[in-house]
């Protein structure tokens, strides 16, 4: 891991606008990502972080979903800025997505090199033996076993891991710099969850790219990321080293999130502690903090105003009126 | 003493695999190859294992779901693979209830949750309209969903309160075993704890018993009360649930248990040992001579290719299927 | 505040949401239309201004009033018989409209009843059942509407009966393939696992859940049977001549298309307006009858 910042986002703000509301999925978030580095963006479905992943791809639903502000600077240039055209030259090339479903993110009529081959001859132009020892090293950087017999096989021929693995294949192939996985092991058994987490940390010392791991499981990203940014109700609560977030999480949603996972490291008698309610509608939001309503310390002010970002530690931020 | 309500005696489930304008069966799918287990009165179960291990076999065929090829059931004693349609209608099915995995697949969309919950009742009951009414919202109210709930469709509801719906609907005929397939992973980890929380209340209260089906141990290790780890069609160790966790026997299971760990990035420099399987289960048309892990087991050795191995007791609730457990 | 909020909520502020359509014309449109055509259909003998089929032949293709030579008695126009096109096309709609709503009644239910039962139960009922159909799909269905003309002689009921006789077999194909779909979805086995009987979960189950497609095949339906009635009185097995009905009035006026226009032209119109009113009915009907849909 360097120092050498790729991705800088900026107080991104993201909407929906429907016929009856405008939806701001993604509301101020700030966050960056290091060349070889791992960041994990965590929270309950409907939280933004999707979306945030979509935003940075400039992969919005059109036409309701626009960016209504903020940067997104990767490479010194400000992805907001491209038009659509520019934008198609990042994507896939410097900055590529893996979903969370492998069974629906392959073309089931296309071999698995065809698929792979795409995106090869789509960004790097080369000659037609080049590209197929090109998609042959992606299926070997994804430790797919016999890839040369592998590139004439139909998705409906591969296990749920080993498609995932031609997901991740497809992603790689163009030697990206950075890697924005949404839930990408969510479908997986667990042993091979294991096996896929492990993959990804190697890939990432051999190529150095930086991922963006997108996920609602506190367990994964004690695996996989380096930091982490917590998300609820489309902005970032908690931003904080891993291992320091473990540890000493300064925001009660994230001290909550992590206390609701079973852990085999705990006493099983420990009864899990729930986060009762549920997130609040992105279409009313409630005034003040967002986690208020959920809150069990909530205090007076928590209900009138948002409470401002405070730095607490290297690399470790929170907005929490608890905090001051 | 144990008191046992359920017990599976040497179930086995073979498909068959056919080809051709004659049907020609050219080969057997062993989803469940000879598995035993037992439930008991109130307490959990757990079957644990990766698709394609045989475990949504195993509860299909509780369930009546799937006709078994042989083995036996027996129901509070007495063989319910003998008994006729009739008798299953009126004294098995009811008694043993199900909650499946997704919840937003598992109920009609077109029906409101009042009707929803109250499909048991008047599919097996001869109850008034209102005693059903009654008898829903003090189900409802049970589970956490107001009464207004029940007025609603269900994709008005969140993930968490439609899984707690549908656990209602389990326990409208107060059945003693419910099957739970999978039944929090479909749901944002945050929630899980509720459901989890709300199933083991609702365990208590109503001496319940369950059989959980799934595939992240920490989830089972919070639930059950004994645990059976099914590999490829087999049980391959079995036995309480934190004996079992404290002293894993089956590489297997000891694999499994290393893959559900919290691993931080500092522990990792401190070198704790994370063991990480290589390639996948086989496929159950054609499993492995032996011992089906030995493929995939780091331990293996030339015995584990031959020979089946025993079933091992290492204490009283307490087993596994390994050449060199110790 | 930063700037970057600031921009974003003026973007927000500037974005004017649409008035929530408290008229939805999308549906009092059709339904304004298609109750005026039932109203007109019952009221024809008074709306008439004159008796269908009472010729005039000095008045012989008279062009609408409104056109230059037109004669202000025949707001729109005659036929080559003389006979007034306004009440034609008034008393036609009770032909049309009568016909295509029994026969869309009738395969509708039919074909969904051997959908259901074909797709739920599957195995060897299916395969019957679906042989019959594909059988019933591959007949040329207009020869035989013919071939029941010449047997049974024209009448309205031959033309339902003919019509009817193989409608039915499209809608059993759709229906089987959603209830082979639904019949693996989590639903139906956990309403097997409660025990409910075969009966139960085709009524409650899979039958409400088949009832959109249903609903947008017959509306798309209405154009086509009143298409198919107008070729069996084209081929003069359809409602015998002197009845009118839109389709036969279109295919009269086929010949006379380059001298009186008129004669095709506003059956057609009402043909048009029918199929287009259905469609738009039938798109609003499963919006508001999909529950999933109700709250957006």
């Amino acid at each position: 891991m360097s120092n050498n910042i790729i991705l800088q986002v900026e107080d991104l703000h993201t909407a929906f606008f429907t016929r009856k509301a405008v939806i701001r999925a993604v509301d101020g978030v700030s966050f960056f990502v290091r060349e070889g580095e791992t960041l994990g963006i965590v929270g309950e479905s409907g939280c933004g972080k999707t979306v945030t992943g979509l935003s940075l791809m400039r992969l919005l639903p059109e036409p309701s979903g626009r960016i209504i502000g903020g940067k997104i600077i990767f490479d010194g240039r400000n992805l907001v800025e491209l038009d659509k055209q520019q934008m198609r030259a990042y994507r896939g090339k410097m900055i590529s997505m893996i979903l969370q479903d492998p069974m629906t993110s392959l073309n089931p009529v296309y071999t698995i090199g065809d698929q792979i081959s795409e995106s090869v001859k789509l960004h790097q132009g080369l000659p037609d033996d080049m590209v197929e020892k090109e998609v042959i090293s992606a299926l070997r950087l994804l430790k797919i076993p016999a890839p040369e017999q592998r590139l004439n096989d139909y998705p409906f021929q591969l296990s749920g891991g080993m498609r995932q693995r031609v997901v991740g294949a497809i992603a790689m192939s163009c030697h990206p710099r950075l890697l924005i996985a949404d839930e990408p092991t969510t479908a997986l058994d667990a042993t091979i969850q294991a096996q896929y987490i492990a993959l990804f940390k190697d890939i990432q010392q051999k190529t150095n790219v930086g991922i963006i791991f997108i996920t609602h499981d506190f367990g994964v990203v004690a695996n996989m990321c380096q930091r982490v940014a917590v998300m609820y109700a489309g902005k970032i609560v908690e931003t904080a080293p891993t291992s320091v977030i473990f540890k000493a999480p300064r925001h009660p949603y994230t001290a909550a999130l992590i206390n609701s996972v079973p852990r085999l490291d705990r006493s099983k008698d420990d009864r899990l502690d729930s986060i009762e309610g549920q997130p609040p509608s992105m279409a009313n939001l409630p005034p003040g903090c967002r986690f208020a309503p959920r809150c069990t310390v909530v205090q007076d002010i928590c209900r009138k105003q948002e409470p401002p970002e405070v730095k607490v530690g290297d690399e470790h931020s929170v907005s929490c009126w608890r905090v001051n | 003493m144990a008191d046992t309500l359920l017990e599976g005696r040497d179930l086995v489930k073979h498909y068959p695999v056919t080809k051709g304008l004659l049907q020609r069966t050219i080969g057997w799918v062993r989803a469940i190859d000879g598995v035993s287990f037992t439930v008991e009165r109130g307490k959990t179960l757990s079957l644990v294992g990766e698709s394609g291990a045989g475990k949504t076999t195993t509860a299909k065929a509780v369930l009546l779901q799937e006709k078994l090829t042989s083995g036996s059931i027996f129901f509070e004693g007495q063989d319910i693979t003998k008994w006729p349609q009739s008798k299953l209608k009126t004294d098995y099915r009811p008694r043993v209830q199900a909650v499946q995995q997704n919840p937003w697949s598992s109920m009609n969309p077109r029906m409101r949750v009042r009707d929803i919950v109250a499909e048991p009742l008047v599919v097996n009951t001869k109850q008034t309209k209102q005693q059903n009414r009654n008898r829903v919202l003090e189900l409802l109210d049970q589970v956490g969903i107001a009464a207004e709930g029940a007025d609603r469709y269900p994709h008005e509801f969140s993930g968490g309160q439609r899984q707690r719906i549908a656990v209602a609907r389990a326990l409208a005929l107060n059945p003693s075993l419910v099957v739970l397939d999978e039944p929090v992973s479909a749901l944002d980890v945050s929630i899980r704890a509720q459901i989890m929380n709300l199933l083991k209340d609702l365990q208590a209260k109503y001496n319940l018993s369950y059989m959980v089906i799934a595939h992240n141990l920490a989830t089972v290790r919070y639930m059950s009360h004994t645990v059976a780890i099914m590999y490829l069609g087999q049980i391959v160790e079995y036995g309480d649930t934190e004996e079992l966790f404290n002293n894993p026997l089956h590489p297997y299971t000891k694999a499994l248990i290393s893959a559900s760990m919290l691993v931080l990035p500092e522990d990792e420099d401190r070198q704790i040992k994370q063991i990480i399987l290589t390639g996948e289960m086989p496929s159950p048309l054609n499993p492995p001579l032996g011992c089906r892990f030995h493929t995939r087991c780091s331990e293996a050795q030339d015995i584990c290719s031959q020979d089946i191995p025993e079933k091992h007791a290492v204490g009283q609730q307490h087993w596994v299927k390994c050449h060199h457990f110790d | 505040m930063s700037i970057e909020r600031k921009k974003a909520d003026d973007i927000v502020k500037g974005f004017k949401k649409r008035r929530t359509a408290t008229l939805q014309w999308n549906f009092l449109i059709p339904v304004a239309v298609l109750s005026l055509l039932v109203l007109t259909a019952i009221f024809a003998p008074w709306l008439a201004p004159y008796p269908p089929t009472q010729t005039s032949l000095t008045e012989r293709l008279a062009p609408p009033s409104f056109m230059e030579g037109g004669n202000p008695a025949y707001f729109l126009g005659t036929d080559t018989l003389g006979r007034d096109i306004l009440s034609r096309v008034i008393f036609g709609a009770r032909v049309s409209l009568s016909v295509s709503l029994l026969v869309i009644l009738i395969t509708a239910s039919v074909g969904t009843l051997i959908g259901i039962i074909a797709g739920y139960t599957g195995g060897r009922i299916d395969a019957i059942l679906m042989r019959i159909t594909d059988i019933s799909l591959s007949f040329p269905a207009i020869l035989i509407a013919l071939l029941l003309a010449v047997i049974l002689g024209p009448s309205f009921g031959t033309v339902v009966l003919a019509l009817s006789l193989f409608g039915w077999a499209g809608y059993a194909r759709l229906v089987r393939g959603e209830s082979l779909r639904l019949r693996q979805a989590d639903f139906v086995s956990q309403a097997r696992i409660t025990g409910s009987s075969s009966m139960r979960i085709m009524t409650r189950h899979i039958f409400p859940n088949v009832i959109n497609p249903l609903i947008v095949i017959s509306t798309l339906q209405i154009g086509m049977v009143i298409l198919a009635e107008s070729a069996l009185s084209y081929l003069g097995a359809g409602i015998p001549p002197t009845t009118p009905s839109w389709g036969a009035m279109v295919s009269d006026g086929r010949n006379f298309i380059d001298v009186a226009w008129w004669i095709s032209f506003f059956p057609g119109v009402a043909i048009g307006l029918v199929v287009l009113s259905g469609n738009f009915l039938g798109d609003w009907l499963r919006d508001k009858l999909d529950p999933r849909l109700r709250q957006l």
